[in-house]
Order: structure tokens, then sequence, then C-alpha cells
């Protein structure tokens, strides 16, 4: 058949019905249907054979069953596909940390924002591990470039807040804290964690501190 | 066979297959043909000269195939102008022996012809499918992309096709008046076809998708696209295509008659006269004056020129009226050897006549000036002011009949949606989704292609971050003619609403068109 004229033609996309089933092995996930989910992620690999985000999938899914060893495996091919599949690492710390072996979880999630400073996922999971391990040194850095992009996550100022306490950094807790609950009155933890942040900051000042 | 006779009503519709060496896709491509919702159809196979398909045709066992199977590789014009011969049909549609129709497609385009127009051809949307062609043969389907979509254009079919061959249906009898397929032809014979339609009906664009043709990734081996690869070919087909004219009375397209006037016949007349040929689109004849004496100095092959034969001594003016005498066309061009002919030479001041309502007008062309004067004007006004004034040269005759000449304005060009897109193409190109999605949507409302431009401004305020108004269109478009392409965006902003349960609806249907459409319609429309 011989027609071609540029402006007539759309773009040639041959990822198209990889990029289907992709999305709907997501959409799956996330409402809890493991089964399509699996089936739409296997179909999107064959598909997409240098792909890593099927295989993501799949380890997702199996975290989700608590298959721990084939959610390892799925992460890995994943970043083997693409070294900096960022969600991969994210998926190898939280096998990690359901392992316990927080160490390795720790690091993993490092990794994952290295390359992606915007993963919440991560972010929160460093967080927990930290609380976990009682490290909070690398964690503020991230927490602080990922407000920096999203401010007003109220989630992460709250965390933030708790970190800068924990640091003793009482006048910076104050003042997210405040920022949350401006944000969010209705946060109890946060107005919890406000009163208690300004406890000690009396308690430093008639340290003389 | 109960079913046969129920639905055997209305015009007999002729499919003709044409088929060369590719068994494994004719049995589907057949196969789709007899699936049709629409039954009264006559099927003609024509084998090339190719692999015998004998068993692929009588394994159907179907009365309505008839098999024409040649000894020898003659062509797919001639292939295509057999089977026309034999075509008994008030309507012709063509399938290639590597593509599909959906159960729908002669359905949806009789009903068109015989109800919704009185265009003498009609055609719908196709899906292109891109494919992966897998050892055993078969076609993984990567894509499904609608490729073409354009409302019919009769100027853009002069200068290139837009209708996709499988597409398309026409009234047989049409035949008698653009003749059959071109056989001296390698390739581009079905926009020859669809171009001589052109000059005698409109086309009637449905916007629905009713098949699917496809393009397996990497090297093809189909003989179009292999016969592209020579360029010097290539360019001569189209040359003889944008030269051919129908035999007249055409009811769609008035003619164009180029008066081409030198004084000597040397290299510089010669040069002009090739890139004439070469550079114009829009159905002409030249009228070249000389004295019969050097008639037999002419030795060309370019097509349609008439030689008028002048006495030595006439005068510029005088070898124009002379040559105007004969003229054919309805518009008359005046161009005078050594002009600076390109791309567009005279289509843009053509286009900019042809559409004006201004009566006593006529157009310079680009690059005419007081040495090289050259204009188009319509017949009747160039007869009254030489008639009127025969003494003047011809630019002051036009002017003292009040015959206005001017250049035309950038609006008055032709191909202004071809730019305007074009124009969008950049700004996407240069990440400038904003300004993309502003220039659709002004297409959309004012150069046809509405659906097309839609699913193009969805697209686009998709990616400026616009959801909503990205959410409204693709919605719209997904409502009227669904695309995997615009089910999967729409799919997409639910997603990000965390509206799973409609993005998985959505990607269903996505994933249903992408897998098997034909047992989706079948299902649909209660057929087996």
């Amino acid at each position: 058949m011989d027609i071609r004229q540029e402006n007539d033609v759309e773009e040639h996309d041959s990822t198209q019905h990889y990029e289907v089933l992709q999305e709907l092995g997501d959409c799956y996930t996330s409402v809890g249907n493991s089964i399509e989910a699996q089936r739409c992620y296997e179909k999107a690999a064959s598909l997409g054979p240098d792909e890593p985000n099927p295989y993501v999938g799949l380890g997702v899914v199996a975290l989700q069953k608590n298959l721990l060893d084939d959610a390892e495996i799925a992460f890995r091919v994943a970043c083997r596909l693409d070294v900096n599949c960022a969600k991969a690492y994210a998926g190898l710390a939280m096998v990690a940390r359901q392992r316990g072996d927080y160490k390795q979880a720790f690091q993993m999630y490092l990794k994952c924002l290295e390359l992606d400073t915007d993963n919440l996922t991560a972010l929160l999971g460093l967080f927990q591990v930290s609380c976990q391990m009682a490290s909070f040194a690398e964690i503020t850095h991230y927490l602080e470039v990922y407000l920096n992009m999203h401010p007003g996550d109220t989630s992460v100022m709250f965390s933030l807040g708790a970190l800068y306490m924990k640091d003793e950094r009482f006048e910076r807790s104050k003042k997210i804290l405040r920022d949350v609950l401006a944000l969010d009155p209705a946060n109890k933890d946060a107005a919890n964690l406000l009163e208690e942040v300004e406890h000690n900051l009396v308690k430093a000042k008639q340290k003389g501190l | 066979m109960a079913e046969n006779n129920e639905k055997k009503i209305g015009p007999v519709v002729s499919v003709l297959i044409p088929t060369f060496n590719r068994p494994r896709y004719l049995s589907e491509a057949l196969a789709s043909a007899l699936r049709q919702s629409y039954r009264n159809l006559q099927i003609i196979v024509i084998n090339d000269g190719g692999e015998d398909v004998s068993d692929i045709i009588n394994s159907f066992n179907d009365s309505r195939i008839v098999f024409i199977n040649r000894k020898e590789n003659r062509g797919k014009a001639s292939s295509l102008n057999e089977a026309l011969i034999r075509a008994g049909g008030e309507y012709i549609a063509y399938l290639d022996d590597d593509d599909l129709f959906y159960p729908n497609h002669i359905e949806t385009l009789v009903n068109a012809l015989e109800n919704e127009t009185d265009c003498l051809v009609a055609y719908s949307d196709l899906y292109k499918v891109y494919c992966k062609v897998m050892p055993d043969g078969s076609r993984q389907v990567l894509s499904k992309v609608v490729e073409v979509s354009r409302d019919f254009d009769r100027f853009f079919m002069l200068y290139f096709n837009h209708v996709l061959h499988p597409s398309l249906m026409h009234r047989r009898d049409v035949l008698q008046k653009t003749g059959l397929y071109n056989e001296n032809l390698k390739i581009l014979i079905d926009w020859d076809m669809t171009r001589r339609l052109a000059f005698f009906t409109d086309f009637k664009h449905v916007y629905e998708i009713t098949g699917q043709h496809y393009t397996p990734t990497g090297e093809s081996d189909r003989i179009s696209v292999q016969q592209r690869k020579d360029k010097n070919e290539y360019a001569r087909n189209v040359l003889a295509i944008r030269t051919t004219r129908p035999a007249k009375p055409w009811t769609k397209i008035e003619d164009m008659s180029i008066i081409f006037v030198a004084d000597l016949l040397n290299q510089q007349a010669g040069e002009t006269l090739g890139l004439i040929w070469h550079h114009t689109f829009y159905p002409y004849k030249v009228y070249l004056p000389l004295p019969e004496a050097d008639f037999n100095r002419i030795d060309t092959d370019m097509p349609n020129i008439t030689l008028v034969p002048v006495n030595p001594l006439s005068s510029y003016a005088q070898k124009i009226d002379t040559s105007l005498g004969g003229c054919e066309g309805e518009y008359i061009v005046i161009v005078p050897s050594g002009f600076p002919v390109e791309q567009m030479w005279v289509e843009d001041s053509l286009y900019a006549l042809i559409n004006s309502s201004v009566s006593r007008q006529g157009f310079e062309l680009e690059g005419s000036t007081d040495t090289f004067w050259a204009a188009v004007l319509r017949k009747g006004d160039l007869q009254y002011a030489r008639s009127s004034f025969p003494n003047l040269s011809v630019r002051e005759s036009l002017k003292a009949a009040d015959i206005a000449l001017r250049h035309p304005r950038p609006e008055e060009l032709p191909f202004q949606f071809d730019i305007l897109v074009k124009g969008v193409r950049m700004a996407e190109k240069d990440g400038n989704w904003a300004k993309a999605a502003q220039m659709l949507e002004y297409i959309a409302d004012n150069h046809q292609n509405k659906l097309w431009m839609k699913t193009l401004a969805a697209k686009a305020f998709y990616k400026t971050g616009n959801f909503a108004q990205a959410l409204k269109l693709s919605s719209e478009v997904n409502q009227q003619r669904p695309t995997v392409n615009t089910l999967l965006l729409e799919a997409k902003i639910y997603r990000k609403k965390r509206d799973f349960g409609s993005a998985i609806e959505l990607l269903e249907r996505a994933g249903q068109i992408l897998g098997d459409p034909i047992k989706k319609i079948e299902i649909q429309s209660g057929n087996p």
C-alpha cells in the first residue's frame, strides 16, 4: 500500500502493546488483583524483553504474596536489565526489610534515592529502617531534598520534624511541625510532637543552651 | 446456509484480493472477507503467478469466491484489471493478501454509499499494525495506530495519496470514466486510481476503523517497499501519475492550460519545460506556440504538449492569442521561457484563483517580474481582455479590461492544514506541548479533520499536565471512535486520579483491540 506523507503519519510506537499491559498490570496491582496483575506483567515481559518494569511489577506481586525469594529474583532481573532502575532497588530494599536485614535494606533504599530522589516509597522506607537502626545522618539529607521538590508533603515534613528533634535541632523542628499543623490542623501526631519539642526547648533554655 | 440467505439484500459488492506468494496470510485475509456481516459478496482472488493457493481457496468451500489462477506474474495493476473485468458487483472493494477486514467493513461502506452521500467513493479508517514476524511466520502485534485519517482533500489528492487502498470502496461504473489500473506503473498504482477518481467524485470519509494492515518491523519484503528503493523509478512513477489525464468530461476538476512562450526553441526553453513537467501536479496541458518549421525540433517524452502553429513573425501577444483559441482549460497560465519554475510554482496562485469569489481577478505567479511576467487567469477574463484590447500587451490589456492582478496572500495558499500540522510537529519536537495543543484546537475548529486533531490535542494537553482537558478530549474521541492510543491515554489519566476501575476497563478494551479485534466485534454484533 503506497501512502506516505510526513504530516499524516503518527509517531511509530512499537511499544504500545507492551505499555497497555504494563499499565494494566500496575492498575491490577493497585486494586490488589495479583492474579491479573501477574498475567499482564508476564505478557508485557514477553513483548518488551529488555524492559525492567514488568519484572518490577512481578516483584511487587510476589512481595504482596510474601514470596520473598521470587520477589528478589524478579527485582534482580530488573536491575540486570537496567542498572539505573530505582524501583528495582526499592523492591530489593523491601525484600531485605521483610527479612529483617535492615543494613541491606538501608543500602538498597539509599541506592534507589541516589537514582531517584523523588521516590517517596524509598524515602519513607529509609526513614523507617533508620528508626529501626537508630541511624539518621543520611536520611535527613534525602528528606530535605525531597521536601524542596515537594513542599507541603506533610508526611515527609513530619518525619523531618521528628529527625530534627532527635538531633536536638528544636527550633527547626518546631517550625516545620507548625507548618504541618498549618496545612493539616487535625494532625494529632504533629501536635503531640510539637508539644514535646516545645517542652524540650524550654528545658534546653533553662540549661542555658 | 440460512444466515447466508437472511442478509442477502442490497447491492453486490466485489472484493478484489490479488495475491502473490503469501499463502499463510492469504488464508487469514480471505477468511476476514468471508466473515463480513454484509453477505452479498463476490470475492475475486487473483493469484498473480505465485505459489499455488488452490488448496487454500478450496478449503473455504464458499460459492462466493471466484478464483483466477494466473500462470505468469504480470503485476498487481494487471491482476486488479483482470479481476475488474470479471467483477459483477455494483461496488468494488480491495483487500491485500496480508491485510484484514473487520466484519463491519463492507456493511459500513455500503451503508455510507447507499444512504449517507451522493459520492461515488467512500473510505474508512484502518489500523496500521506494527508487528514482529516470529520464526513460525506468525505476527506478534507491537502496536496498532490509525496513521492516516484525513478528510477528503482533492487538491492534496492531486499532490499525493491520503486514502489507504483496503479502506476504499467505489461504484464499479465510475471505472468507465477513470479507466482501469495503469499497468505501466510499478508502484503507487492505488494513488493513480484514487487521483483519477477525484476527477469525477468527492470521497465520503467514514470515521470507523474497519480493518488493519500490517507493517513488520525491520526489513520489509513488501513489493511496494522494495520498489520504492529505486529513486529514479519512484520519480518516474510519480511523474506518470501526475500527468495522467482521464478522458473528459471531468465533473469535479477544471482543466488548466499552460501557454508557454519562447522566442527561441533553445536549451533554456527545454529546461523550463522540463521543470514544468517535474513540478506541476495540478492537471494541465502545455500549449507551445511555434512556427511549423520548428515542430520537428521538438524531441521530448513530456506528455500533454500541444504544438500551436504560429506565424514566425508573430509578436509575444499574438502567440498567446493564437494559443488561447485552442486552450481547453478553464484556467490559463501564461509563462515565458526562462521563468523560475519550482515546486508549487503555479499551484499557489491557481489555488487562490480557484477559491476566489471575486470576479475579474487574476494572480501573478511567485517570481513574476516585468521581464519574466507570469500569471494565472480565468479563460473568460483573458479572452475578454484580449478581444477588447488586442493591440495592447497581454498585461496592459488585462489592466485596461479592469481585471486586477495580484499575488496571493498567505492565507489564500493551498495546504494550510498541512502547514499548520507541520508547525504542530515542530512545537512537539521542541517540547512546546502547550503551543502544540493550542494550534491543534485551532486546526480542529477551522480545517476539518476534527477527530484526528482532537486525538492529537488530547495527547498534547496530557503532556502539558492539563489532565482535565486531556481527559475531556480523549473521552470524546473514545465515545465516537476509540483507538488503542486514545483508550490508553484516557486510562492513564484515570490512573493518575486513582480511579483504577475506570482505567482497567479502558485498558482491557485497548488490550482486546491489540489481541483480536475481530473476536471482539463478532461478540458485540452477535455474529459467529
